[in-house]
């Protein structure tokens, strides 16, 4: 299972400190009281996680994590939070209640239903993987698959992402306001 | 493969998933909701990736990129609920968002 | 030929459709106009039909189809139509006289609300009747069968205001439908034993059947032609039928409805050769039928009811005809019969119309003193239907009777019977004529009597009346059995008189001799007791009033067997069954479908993490159920 040889180990040092992080973040985000901390810690959790990718061989995939996660969307979360305002929650108001336990009880089943299940149900099979060339991840590569095999998926995404930005604009515009304003008023005076 | 075998990657995978699966269902501020939220999807991202590395299948990076993208929008019409529900002067509580119940 | 098959059956419903379509837009009259037309036409296309077969060298049949009406499994049943003598006799008088009615009905019926409704059913009764005579199959002969009792319940529940007309009108249905069942069935034996159902196979699959089985067919095929012809002991709905306007009566239920029994049996009369039993059962039928409906009618007192018994009567000889087999003497007296009882319902139609729609004869009185006219009509139509000769009855039913005499021991018992019944008829029908025509007008008809611009009705019904008039008189000439028989003739290639029916000579002097005599000995005894001099009194025999009153009871005994049983069950059903069960057991649905989900709605608690929580919670439950069943 150890690769003994100078790439392996630093492999393996970068795989250990990049999960570390990662599993540390992900309980930061759950944790914290302050929204704006635990959008840090995510943050956090997303540049670890692209180098877990950088070692999966997804340099794209990495590549964009970085650019639209960590750059763009937590980038916006930021801004809702700092918009919205110092809110403090109390995580485990008045001991955990019910729900809580039912919650970490839920939690723990998937996990260790899915360690159960990579664990003793796959078998040997995820014990080795392939090599692969250079060129997979490649961006070119990726560009590639997308315009050809994954064409389908490549435009509804973009479909999705308008929706998204015009659902965005209405939720986000001040005219439903002012209407209710207006008719309250009308109502009122009338 | 260098390192650790695909296993161990959707070890962390899990985890990741399960720990956002525990913060949408623990805590209250909608902000935080939707942290968790995408805990939870890159965690999904995690296991496709190594999928696709153990698979030498491309299509695994294809959809993480398309969950990506996915994750944008929501988290996009998501924060617009936030703010509005903010201009509101509405609770920023999921409990006290409660009207549509039957 | 074949063309004018087509157009005498198709305008009429051409008519209907057109009436129908044009509703309020086409105003009252011209519907009326437009019934009678259509009629014409038929009448037009019968002639041209006729003309074209009697041209023809062989007047064989000639089948036209139309389009495969139904293809079931082995059996296939085209929409075609027969041009032979006997379809084309019948195409005659039914548009014919079809036509004549509904001219007349123009008349009748003007002013009335609902006039349109009228004539789009009466026409749709000519395209009914015309498919009944037409149809080249048995079971489009059937199809027929059923629409003129569609139409029949229809016009007899026309002023469907008055609770007796709606239920004369459902007695009409309801009993003609049990006929239809009968029908039916010696169908489904019919079709069990072969795959078509056009007359000449059926007649052959008959011919190869065991006797009980062509009995049981002949049966099923009498029941039908009893019930529609109101035979007894399916005859208790025509006089009720009364109920319906006055033309109706005149059309349906004397000239062309109930003469369909007497046609169906002559059409399939090599299933009754086949079957003489059924034969003697449906000669027997009519010679009781004519004894008691012409008893029944001397002591009725509604002018149509008499005429209705009358023609019950008539039918009666017609029955006797068909069932001994002296098949074209059947069809001639249905021709004049058509011709005489239409000219009487159609005077007792303009008494009605002019003296405030009375129909009692107790309060009719003298009214030949104000309506001269419409008493000779009358009269000439009751010469022809006591057989007064020279008049047509002479000429059709005495043939019946000769017929008769020497056909095995019981043609002597029908000849018999038919005679009596010969003395019946003139007696109830001058009893009639001399309670309502003769003397000094009653106060009733003086006071709401009311003439029509001066004459005694519109020349839409006057017409009418007055061709009728003279083809009663006259149209009996065309055969004079046996001196001159050109319908005999013509009919034959398709009913042949049966060898035990052919009369002879002596039997035709005979009867010709015996029946006028008899007839007019009724009609003297009319005189005594009803003329002016009343020098006959009527005899008081209580028991024998009731039961004619009664209608020999036939309505009770049926109320008792049929009717108060079935409503018994019905109520028992109501009671016990659709009540506690059918219907709580809706309601009771509908409350535990509502606690359900009030029950459900419970889980909708509004709280995204309770929502969040079960699906994670399901999808870990789910995945250990995978886990272990993999």
């Amino acid at each position: 299972m150890l690769a003994i040889s100078a790439g392996g180990v630093i492999v393996w040092i970068v795989w250990v400190a990049a999960g570390f992080a990662c599993l540390a973040s992900g309980l930061a985000v759950v944790s914290f009281r302050n929204p704006f901390y635990s959008a840090l810690a995510l943050i956090g959790n997303l540049a670890s996680l692209a180098v877990l990718y950088l070692l999966l061989s997804a340099e794209f995939v990495a590549a964009a994590q970085v650019l639209v996660y960590a750059g763009a969307v937590m980038v916006m979360f930021l801004f809702v939070t700092a918009y919205v305002g110092p809110r403090q929650e109390p995580p485990w108001a008045s001991g955990p209640s019910w729900q809580t336990l039912a919650a970490v009880l839920a939690a723990g089943a998937i996990f260790v239903e899915i360690v159960v299940v990579i664990g003793l149900k796959a078998g040997g099979r995820l014990e080795t993987s392939p090599s692969v060339g250079s060129v997979f991840g490649s961006p070119g590569w990726i560009g590639r698959l997308f315009l050809t095999d994954h064409l389908l998926s490549f435009e509804i995404t973009s479909i999705v992402l308008l929706v998204a930005a015009v659902g965005g604009v209405i939720l986000g515009s001040h005219t439903r306001r002012s209407t209710a304003a207006r008719a309250d008023a009308a109502g009122e005076a009338g | 493969m260098l390192g650790p075998g695909v296993a161990w990657y959707l070890g962390i995978a899990a985890f990741l998933f399960a720990t956002g699966a525990f913060g949408v269902l623990v805590r209250r501020n909608p902000l935080i909701v939707l942290l968790s939220l995408e805990i939870m999807l890159n965690g999904g991202n995690l296991a496709l990736i190594a999928f696709s590395r153990h698979a030498a299948n491309g299509a695994g990076q294809i959809f993480a990129l398309g969950v990506m993208a996915v994750a944008a929008a929501e988290v996009c019409v998501g924060l617009g609920l936030v703010v509005a529900l903010h201009r509101r002067r509405l609770a920023l509580d999921v409990d006290e968002l409660s009207e549509l119940r039957g | 030929m074949i063309a004018g098959a087509w157009l005498c059956l198709w305008a009429p419903l051409a008519g209907t459709v057109l009436i129908l379509l044009g509703g309020s837009r086409i105003p009252r009259r011209v519907d009326g106009w437009i019934g009678t037309l259509s009629v014409f036409v038929a009448f037009a296309g019968a002639l041209w039909s006729f003309f074209g077969l009697h041209a023809n060298a062989s007047h064989e049949s000639h089948y036209s189809t139309a389009w495969t009406w139904l293809a079931a499994g082995k059996l296939t049943v085209p929409f075609q139509i027969v041009v032979d003598p006997l379809s084309t006799f019948m195409m005659l008088v039914v548009s014919g006289v079809g036509g004549l009615i509904v001219l007349y009905s123009i008349g009748y019926m003007d002013g009335d609300d609902e006039e349109r409704r009228y004539f789009a059913y009466i026409s749709f009764f000519v395209f009914s009747m015309l498919l009944l005579v037409e149809g080249g199959n048995m079971l489009l002969l059937l199809v027929g069968w059923g629409l003129v009792g569609l139409s029949s319940y229809l016009l007899i529940g026309f002023w469907h205001e008055r609770p007796s007309a709606v239920a004369a009108a459902k007695k009409a249905f309801i009993m003609n439908a049990f006929g239809d069942a009968t029908f039916a069935l010696a169908l489904f034996v019919l079709i069990a034993h072969s795959n078509s159902l056009e007359f000449a196979t059926s007649f052959a699959t008959a011919s190869h059947l065991s006797q009980s089985t062509v009995d049981l067919v002949a049966l099923g095929l009498l029941g039908g032609a009893a019930a529609k012809s109101a035979q007894i002991p399916l005859h208790t709905w025509l006089p009720d039928a009364m109920e319906g306007p006055t033309p109706v009566s005149a059309l349906i239920h004397a000239a062309t409805m109930v003469t369909a029994g007497v046609y169906l049996i002559a059409r399939t009369h090599p299933i009754f050769e086949d079957a003489p039993t059924i034969a003697l059962v449906a000669a027997g039928l009519g010679a009781i039928t004519l004894l008691a409906a012409g008893m029944i009618a001397l002591v009725q007192t509604d002018i149509k009811r008499v005429i209705a018994y009358s023609t019950m009567s008539q039918i009666g000889y017609m029955f006797m005809a068909v069932g001994v087999g002296a098949f074209s003497n059947g069809m001639f007296h249905l021709m004049t019969h058509a011709f005489f009882k239409a000219l009487l319902f159609m005077t007792a139609g303009l008494v009605i119309h002019a003296i405030a729609d009375e129909q009692d004869i107790r309060k009719l009185r003298g009214v030949g003193a104000v309506m001269p006219w419409t008493k000779w009509a009358f009269l000439v139509g009751a010469a022809a239907l006591v057989g007064i000769p020279a008049f047509s009855g002479f000429f059709s039913k005495d043939p019946i009777l000769a017929a008769d005499l020497h056909d095995h021991w019981y043609g002597v018992v029908f000849w018999a019977c038919g005679l009596v019944g010969t003395f019946l008829t003139g007696l109830y029908t001058f009893r009639l004529y001399f309670i309502v025509f003769p003397g000094e007008p009653s106060p009733f008809v003086r006071e709401h009597h009311h003439r029509h611009h001066g004459k005694e009705g519109p020349w839409t019904m006057l017409v009418p009346v007055a061709v009728l008039t003279v083809l009663a008189a006259v149209a009996g000439w065309i055969q004079f059995q046996p001196f001159w028989e050109p319908i005999t003739h013509w009919l034959s290639p398709i009913i042949p008189t049966e060898p035990a029916a052919e009369a002879t000579n002596w039997d035709d002097a005979i009867t010709s001799l015996i029946a006028p005599v008899i007839g007019i000995c009724g009609i003297v005894v009319a005189w005594m007791i009803y003329g002016a001099k009343q020098r006959l009194a009527v005899p008081s025999i209580p028991w024998l009033q009731n039961l004619l009153e009664h209608k020999f009871y036939f309505d009770e005994a049926y109320d008792l067997a049929f009717y108060k049983p079935a409503v018994a069950t019905a109520n028992l059903f109501r009671r016990d069954f659709e009540e506690p069960v059918v219907l709580t057991t809706g309601p009771d649905l509908g409350e535990g479908t509502l606690e359900l989900g009030a029950a459900t709605r419970k889980m909708q608690t509004g709280l995204v993490r309770t929502y969040v929580f079960f699906l994670g919670a399901g999808m870990a439950v789910l995945a250990i159920v995978f886990l272990l069943v993999r």
